[in-house]
C-alpha cells in the first residue's frame, strides 16, 4: 500500500481532535460545542478502528465464514462500541445541562454564563445576562 | 482572554505538538498492515472456547465482560443524572400523566400517520427484538437491539399523539425495567462465584456454534443489557419530551434548597 | 469451599452496583430513610472488605482473573484485579469517606427516590475499580463513570452557576478521557496487550519509541486533568465550588488525588520500562507540581467563598503530591500515597464544615458570616484544627505524607519543589484560619456594605441537627490524627515496592523536621495579616500590596470560567509534555 494510505487514518484522527478543540475553544454557542465535543470523540473511533484494521480481512464474525478466516481485531470494535456508549451519555448529560442552563441564563453563549468568579460578577455582566439571546 | 489569545495559544501548541504527532504516526504500525496478538489471539479460541461466532460480542459479554458491566452501570449514571437533573424544577410528582401546556394547539394527525405508525410500530419493536436475540452470531446485541426498541416507542407518540404515549409508558415500569436489567447482568457477575467459579465465568451450557441460542451466560447477560438500555433510553427519551411540554415559569429553586 | 482471600475482588465493586440497581428498581416503593440506610450500609461494606483485603495482600499482591480467563501462554485475555496493600488501603479509605458522607447527608436528598444515593453509589465503585484494576481499558472505564457520575452530581443545586460549573466540568473532562482512550489505543497498537504487566514488559523490550511516548503524553495529560495540575486546573475551582457539600467531600478528597493515583501507578508499572518516560517524569511532574502548589495556595488566599477557596486549596495539595511523585523514589510515592489519605481526611472534613455553614447559616462567604459561627463553636474548633492539620502542623497522616514528600524532595536537592510544597501549604492552611477566625470568632474588620455577598445566595437544606453534620467530620480529623504512625512507616517501605514493582529499599527519609512548623508559623502570618491588615502600620502593608497587585489580577483573569479558555490550556498542557517527553 502506499505511503499516504499507511498512515492516513492516523492523521484524519489527530486532524479530528485538532478541528473539535478549535471549535471548542472558539464556541460561542453550547450547542455548538457538544458537536465539536462529538468531533474530537470521533478521532478516538477512527484512531482505534483504524489501529485494529488489516486488509483482506473480514468483520470477526464466523458465520458466514468459518473460524480462522482472517479477520479484524475484536477488541478495538469491542472498545469502540463502549466508546460510542460514552460519547452518548457524555451527549445526553451534556445536553441536559445545556437545557437547563439556557432556561436559566437566558444564553447558549459560553461567554455569557459563567460559573462563580472571586469577585462575584460585575453589575454589566449580570445585565448582559438577563438578557435574552440576539439569535 | 480574548478568542485571539485563545487561538494564538492554540496555534502556539500546535507548532510543538505537530511534530511530535507526526513521529508518533511514523512509529506506528503502517495501517491494515497488521492486527494485535490479543485480537488474533481472540479470533483464534473464541469460537472453540465460547461456541459463539460473534468476536464482540463474546469479548463484550464474556472475556471483558466487566468492561461492559462497567459501561452499563455507566448509562444508568447518566440516566439517573438526566432524570434529576431535568426532573429537578418539575418535581416528582409532575411526571406521572401528560402535561399540556396551555396555548399549544392540538395538531391533529393525519390518518396516513396513524396507520403507518400502527404497522411499523409492531414491525420495529420486532426487528428490535430479533436484534437483540442475534447477539452471538450475527452483529448486534443488547445495546443496539435495545436502542431500536427504545425508538420504537417513540413511534406510539407519533401515531397515538402525546396522551397516548405518556398513558402507555410509565416512567416506573422504565425504572423497573433499567434497573432489572442491570441488576441482572451484575448477579450474571455474582452468581457464578456461589458455584466456586469466578465472577462472570460462563458456568452455563454453551450451546451449538452458530446456533441461537449459543454462549452460555452471554445470552443471560445480553438479554440484562437490552433491557437496561430499552428502560433507560425510553426514560432519556420522556424526560427530554416532558421538557418540551412545560410551561415557561420563572426559576424555582432545585428541590433540595431551602 | 475454603476462604480465598482473592475472591473478594470483585465483591468491592459489585456490591455497590447491585444496590444501585436494586435502589433504582424498587425506589418509588421505598420509605424515604431506606436509600439512606442502603447506601450507608454498601460504603461500610466497601471499606470493610477492602480492608481485609490490603491486610491479605500485605505480602504479596491479590490477583483476581474475571470470567475465569487466566493468562494463557502468556497471553492476557481477560480483565484482572490485582491489589497491593497500598491500592486496598486507599480503597478502604475511599469507603470510609463516603460512608461518613452519607452520615452527613443523612436526609439531605430525602426527596429524590434515591437517586442521588444511586449515583454516590457509583461513584464509589468506581473508584474502587480504578484503585483495583490492572487493564489500561477497564482502567478508562472506571474513569469514565465516575465521570459520568460526577457530571450529574456537581449540577445538582440547578443554579446559574452550578449548572455553567457543571459544563465546564464536563467538556474539561471529557476531553481528558478522549485524550486517554487515544493512549491506550496508541498502547496497544504497540504492545499488543491491554494489560499492565504485559504493557510494562513489552515496553521494557522495546526501547526507544515515540509510539510510547506519546501514548505515555495522552494518558499523563488525562490524570492530570483528573488531578487538576497546572494548566489543566481550571475546571475544578469551578466545579468542586458550586457542587452539593457531600459530592464536594468526594471530589476533593478522594477524586483529585485518586487521578494521581492512577498517574503514580501508569508511571510506575506500565511505564516503568521506558526510559524515555522515565527520565521526563522528574523535570515535568516536579515542575507542574510546584507551579501546581504555588498557584492554588495563592487563589485560595484571594477567596470569599469558602467552597471556592477550598477548592484552590486542593489543588494546591494536588500539586504538593505531584512533587512527591516527581522524587521517583520509595520516599516520594510512599509520601504522595500517605498524602492522599491525609488530605482526603481534612479535606473531606473542611469542606464538612463548609456544608454546616450553608446548612446553618445559610451563606458561604466568608466575609459575610463574619462571627455568626459563635453559636456553632464547635465547628470552629473543627475547622481551626484542620487548618493547622493542612498547612503542616506535625501531627497525623498528612503530616507524615508532607515529610515524607519533603524528604525524598531534600534529598534528591529539589530545593525549589521543597519551597513551594512548604509556602503551598503554608497558603492554602493561611486561608482556612483567616476564615476560621473571621467566621468564627468575629476578627477582622466590620465589613459594612461590603458584607453583601456579590455571588448568588446559596443555601443548603438545614433539616439536620449540627451534631449529626459535625459528628462524621470530626470522625475525619481524629482518623487522620490517631493513624498509628509506626505502623505507617514500619509498612510503607513494602507496600510502596509492591506498589511500584521495585525492590525494597530502606527506612524512608523525612523532611527537614523545621519545614512543618515554618509552614505553620507562615500560615498564621497570612492569617494575621488578612484579618488584622488595615491595624498593621502603612509601611509593612503597602510593599504587600504593591507587589502582589498585579500577578493577582493576571491570575484572577486567567481564571475566567470560559470554557473556551479552558480548551487552549488544555492544548498548551498537552504540549509542554510533549516537549519534555522530547526533550529527554
Amino acid at each position: 500500500m502506499s505511503a499516504v494510505t499507511n498512515v492516513l487514518p492516523y492523521a484524519v484522527a489527530a486532524w479530528l481532535f485538532g478541528v473539535g478543540l478549535y471549535g471548542i475553544a472558539t464556541s460561542r454557542n453550547f450547542i455548538h460545542l457538544v458537536g465539536c465535543l462529538g468531533v474530537c470523540q470521533s478521532a478516538t473511533y477512527v484512531l482505534l478502528l483504524g489501529l485494529g484494521y488489516r486488509w483482506g480481512s473480514i468483520a470477526p464474525i464466523f458465520y458466514d465464514h468459518p473460524p480462522g478466516t482472517p479477520a479484524v481485531d475484536p477488541v478495538m470494535q469491542a472498545l469502540v462500541l463502549t466508546d460510542i456508549v460514552v460519547g452518548a451519555t457524555l451527549t445526553a448529560l451534556l445536553l441536559v445541562l445545556t437545557v437547563q442552563a439556557y432556561k436559566r441564563g437566558g444564553s447558549l453563549d459560553p461567554g455569557k454564563l459563567r460559573p462563580m468568579r472571586a469577585g462575584g460578577q460585575t453589575d454589566r455582566d449580570r445585565s448582559s445576562d438577563r438578557g435574552r439571546p440576539a439569535a | 482572554m480574548s478568542p485571539r489569545i485563545r487561538v494564538a495559544l492554540l496555534a502556539l501548541s500546535a507548532l510543538i505538538l505537530l511534530p511530535c504527532a507526526a513521529q508518533v504516526i511514523a512509529g506506528l504500525p503502517a495501517f491494515g498492515s497488521t492486527i494485535a496478538q490479543y485480537g488474533a489471539r481472540i479470533n483464534a479460541i473464541t469460537p472453540e472456547a465460547r461456541h459463539v461466532a460473534n468476536m464482540v460480542s463474546a469479548i463484550n459479554f464474556d472475556l471483558r465482560g466487566l468492561d461492559t458491566l462497567g459501561e452499563e452501570f455507566m448509562l444508568l449514571a447518566a440516566i439517573t443524572g438526566t432524570v434529576v437533573l431535568l426532573r429537578g424544577r418539575r418535581g416528582e410528582g409532575m411526571t406521572g400523566r401528560a402535561m399540556h401546556r396551555p396555548g399549544r394547539a392540538v395538531i391533529p394527525r393525519s390518518e396516513a400517520t396513524v396507520l403507518a405508525c400502527r404497522i411499523a410500530g409492531p414491525l420495529t419493536a420486532v426487528f428490535g427484538l430479533y436484534v437483540v436475540v442475534h447477539a452471538t452470531v450475527t452483529p448486534g446485541g443488547g445495546f443496539q437491539g435495545g436502542v431500536i426498541l427504545a425508538s420504537g416507542t417513540l413511534l406510539i407518540y407519533l401515531g397515538e399523539g402525546y396522551t397516548g404515549w405518556r398513558d402507555a409508558i410509565r416512567s416506573h415500569w422504565l425504572d423497573v425495567l433499567e434497573g432489572g436489567g442491570a441488576l441482572l447482568f451484575a448477579l450474571c457477575g455474582l452468581v457464578p462465584m456461589l458455584t466456586g467459579a469466578a465472577f462472570m465465568q460462563n458456568v452455563l451450557p454453551l450451546g451449538t456454534f452458530r446456533d441461537l441460542f449459543s454462549g452460555g451466560l452471554m445470552l443471560v447477560e445480553n438479554l440484562g443489557v437490552a433491557m437496561a438500555v430499552t428502560g433507560g433510553f425510553t426514560q432519556l427519551f420522556l424526560e427530554f419530551m416532558e421538557e418540551t411540554r412545560e410551561a415557561e415559569e420563572p426559576d424555582e429553586p432545585g428541590e433540595e434548597s431551602a | 469451599m475454603t476462604f480465598v482471600p482473592a475472591t473478594l475482588l470483585p465483591l468491592t465493586v459489585a456490591i455497590p452496583m447491585v444496590f444501585c440497581a436494586v435502589l433504582l428498581a424498587t425506589a418509588h416503593l421505598l420509605p424515604s430513610r431506606v436509600p439512606d440506610i442502603l447506601a450507608l450500609l454498601a460504603a461500610l461494606a466497601v471499606a470493610i472488605l477492602s480492608a481485609v483485603i490490603a491486610v491479605q495482600a500485605a505480602d504479596k499482591p491479590l490477583v483476581y482473573w474475571f470470567g475465569g480467563w487466566e493468562p494463557r501462554d502468556g497471553v492476557h485475555l481477560g480483565i484482572g484485579f490485582s491489589v497491593d496493600a497500598a491500592s486496598g488501603w486507599i480503597a478502604a479509605f475511599i469507603g470510609l469517606l463516603y460512608a461518613l458522607t452519607f452520615v452527613f447527608a443523612w436526609g439531605f436528598f430525602d426527596r429524590t427516590h434515591g437517586h442521588f444515593h444511586i449515583l454516590m453509589l457509583l461513584f464509589l465503585a468506581a473508584m474502587v475499580g480504578f484503585c483495583f484494576t490492572r487493564d489500561m481499558f477497564n482502567l478508562f472505564v472506571w474513569f469514565e463513570v465516575m465521570s459520568v457520575a460526577a457530571f450529574a452530581l456537581t449540577a445538582y443545586h440547578l443554579a446559574e452557576s452550578s449548572l455553567a460549573g457543571a459544563i465546564n466540568f464536563t467538556v474539561v473532562n471529557s476531553l481528558a478521557g478522549f485524550l486517554m482512550l487515544g493512549g491506550i489505543g496508541l498502547i496497544y497498537a504497540q504492545t499488543g496487550t491491554l494489560d499492565f504487566d504485559g504493557i510494562a514488559a513489552a515496553v521494557a523490550q522495546g526501547g526507544r519509541s515515540p509510539v510510547v511516548a506519546g501514548a505515555f503524553c495522552l494518558v499523563a495529560a488525562a490524570l492530570m486533568i483528573k488531578g487538576a495540575i497546572v494548566p489543566f486546573q481550571f475546571w475544578l475551582a469551578d466545579a468542586h465550588a458550586v457542587a452539593p457539600s457531600p459530592v464536594s467531600v468526594i471530589f476533593s478528597g478522594s477524586m483529585v488525588s485518586l487521578g494521581l493515583f492512577g498517574l503514580a501507578k501508569v508511571s510506575a508499572v506500565v511505564f516503568g520500562g521506558s526510559d524515555q518516560v522515565q527520565g521526563a517524569l522528574p523535570a515535568l511532574l516536579i515542575g507542574l507540581g510546584s507551579v501546581t502548589a504555588l498557584l492554588g495556595g495563592w487563589m485560595a488566599l484571594l477567596q470569599r467563598h469558602l467552597k471556592r477557596m477550598l477548592a484552590f486549596s486542593t489543588i494546591s495539595h494536588a500539586g504538593i503530591m505531584l512533587t512527591g511523585l516527581g522524587a521517583l523514589s520509595a520516599g516520594g510515592t510512599g509520601g504522595m500515597l500517605v498524602y492522599v489519605v491525609g488530605h482526603g481526611l481534612v479535606k473531606g472534613a473542611l469542606f464538612m464544615i463548609a456544608g454546616i455553614l450553608l446548612a446553618t447559616q445559610a451563606s458561604i462567604d466568608e466575609i459575610a458570616l463574619r462571627g455568626l459561627g459563635r453559636r456553632i463553636w464547635p465547628a470552629g474548633i473543627a475547622m481551626a484544627l484542620a487548618g493547622f492539620l493542612l498547612c503542616g502542623l506535625p501531627l497525623g497522616a498528612l503530616d507524615q505524607g508532607t515529610r515524607l514528600v519533603q524528604g525524598a524532595l531534600s534529598q534528591q536537592g529539589h530545593g525549589i519543589a521543597l519551597a513551594a510544597t512548604a509556602i503551598g501549604a503554608a497558603l492554602t492552611g493561611a486561608a482556612v484560619l483567616r476564615a476560621a477566625g473571621r467566621i468564627f470568632l468575629g476578627l477582622g474588620p466590620d465589613p459594612g456594605d461590603e458584607a453583601g455577598a456579590p455571588s448568588a445566595d446559596e443555601r443548603e437544606k438545614a433539616n439536620r441537627p449540627l451534631w449529626l453534620m459535625l459528628a462524621p467530620c470530626c470522625i475525619l480529623l481524629a482518623v487522620d490524627i490517631v493513624l498509628p504512625p509506626d505502623l505507617i512507616a514500619h509498612a510503607l517501605p513494602r507496600a510502596v515496592s509492591a506498589f511500584t514493582h521495585r525492590p525494597e529499599t530502606g527506612p524512608l527519609g523525612e523532611g527537614p523536621g523545621w519545614l512543618p512548623w515554618f509552614s505553620v508559623a507562615a500560615a498564621l502570618a497570612g492569617a494575621g495579616y488578612g484579618l488584622f491588615r488595615k491595624r498593621l502600620p502603612p509601611v509593612l502593608v503597602r510593599p504587600v500590596h504593591v507587589t502582589q497587585s498585579a500577578p493577582t489580577r493576571a491570575l484572577e483573569i486567567l481564571h475566567s470560567g470560559l470554557i473556551g479558555d479552558y480548551a487552549a490550556w488544555l492544548a498548551v498542557g498537552v504540549a509542554v509534555i510533549a516537549a519534555v517527553l522530547a526533550m529527554v
